[in-house]
């Protein structure tokens, strides 16, 4: 009994200690489990601490110098971005802007007169407005860099009469320094209303030497051919230009002059900046060519050479957006010698000198969304002989006029103008009251900001 | 007459001597402030819009086409706030340094993060800038970008002086890096701001304010009558911390919305320059950021 017993003992106890030897083995297990858990906790505390750190450094460090490395990002940056100079575009568009010029008018004489109204001893071509409402034009214009050699502009009016090519040409952007060919068909750079479009101008209209000596309408100076320029290395603006021109303006040369290009120019303009906020453009121009027109004196034919002399002078003051005054004058001189045909029955071939001149001059003054205006232009000013066949002729009373004009900016891109004219250029003393209104609008690519 | 050609000769042979400093022609002043603070006495900066005059509505002037002519780089804002005369400036130039896709022709905008681009834009709404907000000098975070280009574009430029480039842009950062310290104590979050123009937008962003309104109608368009009218009554009620507008326009407008509504006025110098004190571009943002506290 005692040996079963003891048996029983000891198998307990066997089992016992076989129970706790398995107990212990779990509890380290468990132990070391446990410790591996919080190893895994404080490995991961002190990854969140680092990354703590981090992003503190991070943040501190945005001004940090960048290492070279990561300067290569930028420079791909770089060419992926547009740069919104040339309105950022697509390639496969030019910069397309379309500028409507209308107007209605209103003058005392009727269409009839005005057509016929030239200014005696200067010119027979009349007025081509009409009483009522007038389409100037709906002025398309393109322009684009070609490559990285040329830009290339053009501007076609659409008008009722259909579509004409006003400018289309080239300009030189990789000449060396200072030099630049334009070539095409462009305004010349002769005067200073002459080589800007009608629709940036001042005033409706172009003033009386303009009507007398370059284009009865708007046109200007606008002819086939190429322009040199050079901007010189000196310490102020100063640009000299030479132009060759077919030559076929049809008041200062007539449409068939000469068999190829025969028109010569040469400008100069400088310009200094008097104080902060305002600036004077000054300069000379001379454009000389042969003449073949039908527009000296009624049923007159006239052939022989005309030189144009101009001067120009342009001050702005600007302190603000809103606020500043503009001066403009231009005198141009004209010579002019060759002969003139009567072409009525029995007429004769006689020797005509013309040496004629003319000045105008408008200051506008701008006022927040407004500009007020006024302009007085003349002509045979200091100068008036129509000498034919070596007698000097009478012209008698001295063309002039007078302009009053008020605009208003509702934005950049419109403007609404008012501007009434006293013209008293007739011979016979007839005034020619006129009066405009006037839109302007422009759609598309961004106006360039012309001085 | 000989001895004036002659004069005339050596001035065009020595127009451009050998170790001249390095011609910058910058359109905004604080470019022209940056270009300065890496280029130092290594360069000669020319700035072409003056701090009292609208950035917006510069005309080409013939000294500014002088100016890029002589120019070795042209750095400019981008995001077409130049477009009315940069384009004519650049061909009138007839410099080639400074013609697009060249070293001398550097936009800053392409080293910051752009906000506010809009996909389908027209005049109707204003004067927008399809291409972004252009202007984003008031954040420290993009003007560590245009910082960081310039000094590139110098170095590339001028390699001999690179080093000395890289020293001055490390000298910018760390002070950029003392100001924005102080300027993190600068508490304007959650303020809320009617603007006269979209002037503040990224300014707004760095400094965690909200520009709840606007006094321009629409962009570059001066505020109608009516418009004001309702802005007025808007003002009144959600009762925003200030009217804020820049030194070159919409101060009168901004003033009479004060007195209507009791909301104070503030004219924040926009640039470096315009005001006396403001002679680079921390203090410009020393001065904008107290002036709005």
């Amino acid at each position: 009994m005692k040996q079963g017993i003891m048996l029983l003992i000891i198998l307990c106890l066997l089992a016992l200690s076989g129970y706790a030897l398995a107990e212990s083995e779990i509890e380290s297990r468990i132990r070391a489990l446990e410790e591996t858990l919080k190893k895994q906790e404080e490995t991961i505390k002190s990854q969140q601490i680092m990354i703590n750190e981090l992003k503190e450094q991070i943040k501190k460090d945005e001004v940090a110098i960048i290492p070279e490395n990561k300067e290569q990002p930028t420079e791909t940056k770089k060419e992926t971005k547009a740069t919104g100079l040339f309105g950022g575009s697509a390639l496969s568009n030019p910069n397309i802007s379309l500028v409507l010029n209308t107007y209605a008018y209103s003058s005392n004489l009727t269409t009839d007169e005005l057509k016929n109204r030239g200014i005696f001893g200067y010119t027979t071509e009349g007025i081509s407005r009409r009483n009522g409402f007038n389409l100037d034009a709906a002025e398309l214009a393109f322009f684009a860099p070609v490559d990285p050699y040329f830009n290339l502009y053009a501007t076609i009016p659409v008008t009722e009469d259909g579509a004409e090519v006003e400018e289309a040409y080239f300009v030189t952007t990789s000449l060396p320094e200072g030099h630049q060919i334009k070539a095409g068909k462009f305004k010349s750079g002769f005067g200073r209303l002459n080589s800007q479009h009608s629709h940036v101008w001042d005033f409706v209209d172009n003033p009386l030497p303009y009507r007398a000596f370059i284009s009865s309408d708007d046109s200007g100076i606008d002819e086939k051919g190429l322009q040199y320029t050079y901007l010189a290395p000196l310490p102020f603006y100063t640009i000299l230009g030479v132009e060759i021109l077919q030559g076929e303006n049809k008041t200062l040369f007539g449409s068939d002059a000469a068999g190829g290009a025969h028109a010569y120019t040469a400008f100069a303009k400088a310009s200094l900046d008097v104080s902060d906020n305002a600036t004077i453009l000054f300069g000379p121009s001379v454009i000389t060519g042969k003449t073949k027109t039908d527009t000296v004196a009624a049923n007159t034919d006239f052939t022989g050479d005309t030189t144009l002399y101009g001067l120009e002078l342009t001050y702005k003051w600007k302190p603000t957006k809103y606020h500043g005054f503009k001066l403009q004058s231009e005198y141009l001189y004209r010579t002019q010698c060759g002969n003139l045909t009567d072409l009525n029955p029995g007429g004769t071939v006689q020797r005509l000198d013309r040496n004629q001149d003319g000045l105008y001059i408008q200051g506008v003054y701008l006022w927040n969304r407004w500009e007020f205006g006024a302009r007085y232009d003349a002509l045979g000013l200091f100068k008036d002989d129509y000498i034919l066949a070596g007698v000097k002729q009478d012209q008698g009373r001295r063309p002039w006029r007078m302009t009053g004009m008020a605009d208003y900016t509702f934005s950049e891109f419109s403007l609404l103008r008012l501007q009434y004219n006293h013209d008293e250029s007739d011979v016979t003393g007839k005034p020619n009251d006129e009066l405009f209104l006037q839109f302007i609008f422009t759609i598309g690519a961004h106006p360039a900001h012309q001085f | 007459m000989k001895k004036i050609l002659i004069t005339f000769l050596i001035m065009f042979t020595f127009s451009t001597p050998a170790f001249a400093k390095i011609n910058i022609v910058a359109t905004l002043p604080w470019i022209g402030s940056l270009a300065s603070d890496i280029g130092k006495d290594k360069v000669a900066v020319k700035v072409l819009v003056k701090p009292s005059q609208d950035p917006h509505q510069i005309e080409a002037k013939p000294s500014m086409i002088l100016a890029a002519k002589n120019a070795d780089i042209l750095i400019y804002n981008g995001l077409d706030l130049e477009i009315g005369y940069l384009p004519l400036l650049i061909e009138s130039s007839r410099n080639t340094k400074i013609q697009p896709g060249q070293v001398g022709n550097l936009d800053c905008s392409q080293f910051i993060n752009v906000i506010e681009k809009h996909e389908a834009v027209d005049r109707s709404m204003g004067d927008v800038h399809p291409l972004g907000n252009p202007h984003y000098h008031l954040s420290a975070q993009n003007i560590l970008g245009v910082v960081r280009g310039i000094t590139q574009a110098l170095c590339s430029l001028d390699p001999e002086q690179a080093s000395f480039y890289k020293t001055n842009l490390a000298t910018f950062e760390a002070k950029l890096k003392e100001k924005r310290k102080q300027w993190a104590r600068v508490s304007l979050k959650g303020k809320r701001f009617i603007a006269y123009h979209r002037f503040f937008e990224y300014l707004a962003q760095e400094f965690g304010f909200q520009i709840v309104g606007y006094v321009e109608e629409k962009p570059g368009i001066p505020p109608s009558a009516g418009y004001i009218e309702k802005l007025v009554e808007t003002m009144r009620r959600s009762k925003p911390d200030g009217i804020i507008t820049t030194t070159y326009y919409g101060k009168e407008e901004i003033d009479s919305l004060s007195q209507k509504t009791g909301v104070k006025s503030i004219v924040i110098p926009h640039d470096v320059g315009s005001a006396l004190d403001i002679n680079d571009w921390f203090s410009l943002m020393d001065t904008v950021l107290k002036s709005l506290q």
